[in-house]
């Protein structure tokens, strides 16, 4: 792993394990409702101050924290057009199926291609800890994925174009 | 066409299906290819020997081919598929390019006999190649005008035209390139440049060089706008003299009739693949927080029992309390016996020597009926 990623990764791993003490608060509008509060924004007393962590302006994660409720959301870097559409399609695939990850947020927040929401419901469920090798984990392997298929869409033009270049000989 | 092979499979089957019926079958076909592709398959049980194949194609081109019918060239290229079971009929039947008369009492027995038939299905893809082979042997050096050669639209699918343009030492193929989506575009892209890279090598020197450009190039100035508007750029193979000696003259044409085919291909075949590479990603990423789940789960029963375990060797008792404890479950045992004691005998020995005397009172009350 390159030492700036695996600088970023840590800063995001610390800022999470920093962020993410959520305790149940019912809330304060609607009797009997329990809302994540990052969601609604009801009450601005609920809300801690957002952190932005930036790798460079094409890669920046987004932690938006509350009472009972964290929103991660993550731009991944995209160098070229063919890394642009890999990367839409993947995190679009991911998000159409988010109930397989239960963190996964349907829509990603404006300005980043994938979010995720964690309740204090996903943390008594879930382990804390595992929750933030979850998150860490999955953007090391979005990163690598997303390289690994542009290099299998290049071999597979590169074996092709070979193939169509064979006929004329 | 979407068809990258030579033979037509609906043609194909409906011809192995005449050939191998026992009995004589009544055959009035009409088959549909490509939107703009007609056969016409007809067959009589009167006369079993012989079945009419009836064909009508777009033209490949207006400028350089006779408008309607096919020309004399075409015609002795369909004739040489298997000039003992196909005949030409004279004049082919109405609203068709060409009528043929298929002997299928000639075609030799066994294995040859699909092999015959496969070749009398290519019969379209051979009419187009053979325009283009025409084109490509008749332009002549006259058609130039101030240096320029005029280019020839193909039209090989309605809304596909390419372009060829014959030069002095050269032919160019010039291939706009057209797609639906974005991602389309960006895939072929990214293989048109693979294309001009593995065409540079030296290996590859004896291919026709490649060159993509999102602009149209210099030969095809002039040429109508619709023609010219294109989201994925101009493909251009220049093919030379050596390319279309010979037999490589037949793979040259069909390469170049189903570039169009070829790279579609490709490309849905890569949407394909990276679907296939998402869903398995998917897969292993949601087995990892599964994982988490399980790891969890597990953790906290191992938790549970070692707690126990451990309470156990904690709390180990001193003997006078196991000794307590024993003597306590008896008495409680003892307690639950609610019947009396009894001891073998005893009851005898009480009422011989135990016996307590009946005394009778004369002040004893008498019951009064």
């Amino acid at each position: 792993m390159a030492s700036t990623l695996r600088l970023y990764l840590t800063c995001i791993r610390n800022t999470l394990e920093a962020a993410m003490c959520l305790q149940n608060f019912p809330c304060q509008e609607v009797e009997r409702h329990n809302k994540p509060e990052i969601e609604m924004k009801t009450s601005p007393e609920l809300l801690l101050n957002s952190v932005l962590i930036c790798r460079n302006e094409a890669e920046k994660c987004l932690i938006e924290t509350s009472i009972n409720s964290l929103r991660i959301s993550l731009k991944v870097k995209q160098a070229d057009e063919l890394e642009n559409i890999l990367t839409k399609k993947f995190l679009r695939f991911l998000s159409m199926r988010a109930e397989a990850f239960q963190v996964l947020r349907r829509k990603p927040v404006q300005g980043y291609d994938i979010s995720f929401l964690i309740t204090n419901y996903h943390c008594e469920e879930m382990q804390k800890h595992k929750l933030i090798d979850f998150i860490v984990q999955f953007m090391e392997d979005i990163d690598k994925e997303i390289s690994e298929l542009k290099m299998s869409v290049n071999t597979r033009g590169r074996l092709v174009a070979t193939e169509f270049l064979k006929q004329f000989i | 066409m979407a068809c990258l092979q030579r033979a037509s499979p609906a043609l194909k089957e409906i011809l192995l299906k005449l050939y191998n019926a026992e009995k004589p079958m009544e055959i009035d076909h009409h088959l549909y290819e490509f939107g703009s592709v007609e056969y016409h398959i007809q067959s009589s049980a009167s006369n079993p020997h012989f079945t009419y194949l009836s064909i009508s194609t777009p033209l490949l081109s207006n400028q350089v081919l006779p408008p309607y019918g096919i020309s004399y060239y075409t015609t002795e290229m369909v004739k040489a598929l298997c000039s003992e079971v196909v005949e030409i009929v004279e004049p082919a039947k109405d609203g068709y390019q060409l009528t043929l008369q298929l002997n299928f009492t000639k075609i030799p027995h066994g294995k040859d006999s699909a092999k015959v038939i496969t070749e009398i299905s290519t019969v379209q893809s051979v009419i187009l190649s053979s325009q283009l082979k025409e084109m490509l042997q008749n332009v002549n050096s006259h058609d130039a005008f101030q240096g320029m050669y005029k280019p020839i639209k193909l039209v090989y699918h309605p809304r596909e035209p390419f372009f060829v343009i014959k030069q002095t030492q050269r032919i160019v193929a010039v291939f706009p390139m057209r797609f639906k989506e974005k991602s389309d575009v960006i895939i072929a892209t990214a293989f048109f440049q693979e294309l001009m890279d593995v065409g540079s090598l030296d290996k590859w020197a004896k291919a026709p060089p490649c060159t993509w450009a999102p602009i149209p190039p210099p030969e095809l100035r002039g040429e109508p706008f619709e023609d010219l508007n294109t989201n994925g750029g101009f493909v251009s193979f220049d093919i030379s003299s050596r390319h279309i000696e010979g037999k490589r003259l037949e793979k040259t044409v069909w390469s170049l009739l189903n570039f169009y085919a070829y790279v579609k291909y490709h490309v849905k075949c890569t949407r394909g693949f990276i679907q296939r590479r998402m869903r398995k990603r998917l897969d292993r990423l949601v087995e990892v927080l599964h994982k988490t789940n399980s790891e969890e789960d597990e953790q906290i029963k191992q938790d549970q029992d070692a707690g126990c375990g451990r309470m156990r060797r904690l709390v180990r008792p001193s003997k006078y309390h196991i000794l307590k404890r024993r003597y306590g479950n008896l008495k409680n045992q003892i307690k639950k016996i609610r019947s009396r004691i009894k001891i073998h005998g005893f009851g005898q020995f009480r009422r011989r020597w135990l016996k307590i005397p009946k005394f009778s009172s004369s002040m004893g009350y008498k019951k009064l009926d």
